[in-house]
């Protein structure tokens, strides 16, 4: 579903160059869940950047379904991300003037849908992520968790291919972290999500089936989880960034 | 860094956060600083006998406007402290005392409005020099630039600044002096709170608030005071009841209609709106009423200058005129005084006579609301003296029709008598409708060349026919000066003492001292109309303006995110344009609904004939609303172009 060729990206001036991903590739099947991890410089956000299509890159090929996405207009990529892209931020980023339930039908409403179909397709995904008794809510009434669950109802109520989530959990506390994962999990298992999430934090990557390690702008490593247990994937993931030499409490 | 460094930082930045604020309060000074000027130049009083009373007029106009701008400074201060109450509880955090806050606040703002002031005196400087000029050429003077800066103007206008600022600073400074940490930290989170929940009563307000609005428009133009004034009170109460009910009704409106929801850009447009009105509810009330006020404060003034305009126009065709009362009347006191003291050109002594029934009057005022004044019978005028005074009133010369009858008339009479098509009989002479003229022609005063119209006549064919009056017109050399006007209205009333059971005065104009009148009417009373109108649309602008503004960051975040979510910068545009447009639209729709029906009332007061042309009601209606909307405009168009460049993503 995604290809990922080679990419790299420069920052700063002609004379003060930082290579912010040096010649990255990886490909993401439909269905998958990867995580990317790294330390805090590793250049995670800027390939989420890059992949989301915020950020330019500077050589290689970011394909899409097939799609180059360097190929595409300002107003194609509008477009593109609209309809093939959900985002999960590590602040939620709903708008706090709508509530729960408008926060979701934005990313319909913003795709032109049918207006008239928009109620009940949000109450069809809320019911599925277990929200439908805060739709009326604006954010500011809701818990930190619930906020992240209406941000995935959003990143897949319009039939999005590839969901792109930015350290989901880096503003919950454990018990809401868990909670996330799991659905997440779910929405991977049972509704065929193909998940992309960036974090730093070995306990969330637990949930994925694989994970590639970032440093320094490189591929360092990539592990399967296979048939293991999530524990079992969680102790290898903690070696594989005692390898890295990451900073511990990066990684807890 | 001491205290005063860090106010004057933050006066810097306060300058350029809320630079529209910044500019209107150096445009007050500079409005404040160019009407003083005229309070005490000696030079615009000596302009007619009559501008002696411009001093008070504009210091009375002056008190209301630093009223106006003292609500708004008050206001900003105020809204500027909830914005920044957090950064003022993190000084009392630090260690700083609530009095050293408050002085903190206090010389910030000193500062801004000391700058202010400074600037504004160099604008009203050059504001001083445009009403000179305008006023010059009320006067028929010739403009010369003349630099002057003058140090009482400066001083009453920083008297006025001291006013205003002393009273909102006083509050503000109260207000910090009582704050604990807790209160200056979350004081941003205080807001006002929608006033009206249950959609029951809020149905029931909005309906009374419409019912209450139409009544109050209705009672204003019924031109009785006890009236009006319970018509403003129902028309304040409908606009607050309309502004609560609309805030806090359009979110209930679009809960229950999902589908016009999630139409289009309608979602965002409406929740960014409904998330503004429902904290602004009253203050957009406020703003509403301050907008009426303006509007009908300019269409006033248009309607007084046009009152003015229009009346003298007509009476000021003639550089010197003179008309006799009473049949056989001795000229020679006037004749004498001109021939001695005025060089004329060219003149004419004429009589208008009177037919013996009033047929065409019978006609108009079967057509027309006309007001026939002192003519019992149609007046007549020989076309030869008839010549002669479009000759002296500088109008182009017209062909004599034999036996035809000819009318000049006032505009507003042009159609129905243009349609007329009666012959005329005089005595044996028959005759026959011939053109209509309807340049000026000193028609709106009884004594003059007939009430609104004349009928102009071969010389034979008044022959035998009564005399209603006598009278002189000339062509002067130069403009008839005041002193010679004195000394003909003086022989008027000599003449009037000297008669036996006189009727009234001789009827004495000249088009020098009809123009120095309406000079001094306008000046007197038009120019502290618009000073005032100025004043509030700026106010009420401004404050329209912070409001907006000060959502520039939680604007930009949003369109961040809609641009992650794949709005295009286009579509962000035109939302964004949407909601500026609805936002600057939804306080200006209620006054213009009750100014316009007042002001085109107003304006059919005056008797008819005067109203016309660019003074017409509809266009008193239509430069009211455009003068009005064109500041207001520059408002919109500063706040667009500023938010539009801060928030939408490049």
């Amino acid at each position: 579903m995604l290809q990922v060729q080679n990419i790299e990206k420069y920052y700063g001036s002609k004379n003060n160059v930082t290579k912010a991903l040096d010649r990255v590739s990886f490909d993401v099947e439909a269905g998958e869940f990867l995580a990317i991890m790294g330390a805090s410089g590793s250049g995670k956000t800027t390939l989420l950047n890059c992949i989301s299509t915020i950020d330019t890159i500077s050589a290689g090929k970011i394909l899409l379904d097939g799609v180059n996405v360097a190929d595409l207009l300002e107003s194609e990529l509008a477009k593109f991300r609209r309809e093939r892209l959900g985002f999960v931020f590590q602040d939620f980023n709903l708008l706090d003037t709508l509530t729960i339930e408008e926060n979701i039908g934005l990313a319909l409403s913003l795709n032109h849908q049918n207006p008239g179909a928009v109620q009940n397709r949000v109450r069809e995904i809320a019911g599925k992520l277990g929200i439908t008794d805060i739709l009326t809510k604006f954010p500011y009434q809701v818990s930190g968790g619930q906020k992240q669950r209406a941000a995935c109802a959003r990143a897949m109520v319009a039939g999005q291919s590839l969901l792109l989530a930015d350290e989901p959990t880096g503003a919950l506390d454990s018990k809401a972290s868990k909670n996330l994962l799991e659905m997440m999990s779910a929405m991977n298992r049972d509704m065929e999500a193909t998940i992309l999430m960036v974090t730093h934090d070995a306990y969330s990557a637990s949930y994925a089936k694989r994970v590639l390690f970032l440093k320094d702008g490189r591929v360092f490593n990539e592990l399967l989880r296979g048939e293991r247990g999530r524990p079992v994937f969680y102790h290898e993931i903690l070696d594989v960034l005692a390898a890295l030499g990451g900073d511990v409490s990066d990684v807890i | 860094m001491t205290l005063s460094k860090l106010s004057l930082c933050n006066a810097k930045r306060q300058a350029s956060d809320y630079l529209v604020y910044f500019i209107t309060v150096v445009m007050a000074a500079g409005l404040l600083y160019s009407f003083n000027g005229l309070v005490f130049s000696q030079e615009v009083q000596k302009l007619s006998e009559g501008m002696n009373t411009l001093p008070l007029v504009i210091v009375l106009a002056s008190i209301v406007v630093v009223w106006v701008f003292g609500w708004l400074v008050s206001y900003a201060t105020g809204f500027m402290l909830s914005r920044r109450s957090r950064e003022l509880g993190t000084y009392v955090l630090i260690g700083l005392t609530n009095r050293q806050v408050a002085r903190l606040f206090f010389l910030e703002n000193l500062a801004v409005g000391g700058a202010a002031l400074a600037l504004g005196l160099v604008l009203g400087g050059v504001l001083y020099q445009i009403l000179r000029a305008i006023l010059f050429a009320m006067f028929g003077l010739p403009y010369y630039f003349s630099l002057a800066f003058s140090v009482p103007a400066a001083g009453l206008t920083l008297f006025y600044f001291a006013l205003i600022y002393l009273y909102a600073l006083g509050k503000s400074r109260k207000r910090i002096r009582k704050m604990k940490i807790y209160d200056l930290i979350y004081f941003e989170k205080q807001n006002e709170s929608i006033v009206i929940h249950k959609g029951k009563s809020r149905r029931w307000v909005f309906s009374v608030s419409i019912v209450l609005g139409v009544a109050g428009t209705v009672l204003l133009t019924l031109r009785d005071l006890t009236v009006g004034i319970i018509g403003a009170g129902c028309l304040i109460a409908a606009l607050f009841g309309f502004f609560l009910s609309f805030a806090s009704g359009v979110p209930a409106f679009f809960d229950k209609h999902p589908v016009q929801k999630y139409q289009g850009q309608n979602l965002l447009i409406f929740r960014t709106l409904a998330a503004k009105l429902s904290t602004m509810g009253m203050v957009m009330a406020i703003i509403s009423m301050i907008f009426t006020a303006t509007i009908i404060t300019e269409g006033s003034g248009l309607v007084f200058q046009g009152l003015f305009r229009g009346r003298a126009a007509e009476s000021s065709c003639f550089d010197l005129y003179v008309a006799f009362e009473g049949e056989n009347r001795d000229q020679n006191p006037y004749l004498d005084y001109i021939a001695e003291h005025i060089p004329v050109e060219q003149s004419v002594l004429y009589q208008v006579y009177l037919t013996d029934s009033p047929t065409v009057r019978d006609y108009i005022e079967s057509q027309t609301a006309y007001y026939y004044y002192n003519y019992d019978q149609d007046p007549i005028l020989r076309w030869s003296d008839y010549a002669a005074l479009r000759a002296i009133a500088g109008y182009p010369a017209v062909e004599p029709e034999p036996g035809k009858y000819s009318i000049h008339c006032m505009t507003y009479l042009e159609e129905p008598l243009r349609n007329y098509g009666q012959p005329v009989t005089l005595g044996s002479i028959t005759l026959s409708p011939g053109g209509v003229y309807t340049e000026h022609f000193s028609q709106s005063y009884g004594m003059a060349n007939g009430r609104g119209y004349i009928l102009v006549v071969p010389d034979e064919a008044v022959d035998g026919l009564a005399v209603h009056h006598l009278a002189y017109a000339a062509k002067t050399a130069q403009p008839v000066l005041a002193e010679q006007y004195d000394a003909l209205t003086d022989i008027a009333a000599e003449e009037y003492n000297r008669r036996e059971n006189p009727l009234g005065y001789d009827f004495v104009s000249t088009k020098a001292n009809e123009d120095a009148q309406v000079a001094v009417q306008t000046a007197l009373l038009v120019f502290p109309l618009f000073y005032l109108a100025l004043a509030l649309t700026m106010t009420a602008a401004t404050i329209l303006t912070i409001q907006q503004l000060s959502e520039t960051e939680r604007y930009r975040r949003q369109f961040q995110l809609l641009q992650k979510l794949g709005m295009g910068r286009r579509e962000m545009a035109r939302a964004l344009g949407r909601q500026f447009a609805i936002y600057y639209t939804m306080p200006a729709v209620p006054p213009v609904l009750i100014a316009a029906p007042f002001i085109f009332h107003l304006a059919r007061t005056p008797e008819p004939g005067v109203m016309v042309g660019i003074n017409s009601p509809s266009s008193i209606v239509a430069i009211s609303l455009g003068i009005f909307f064109l500041i207001y405009a520059i408002y919109i168009l500063l706040a667009y172009i500023s938010l539009k460049r801060n928030v939408l993503p490049q």
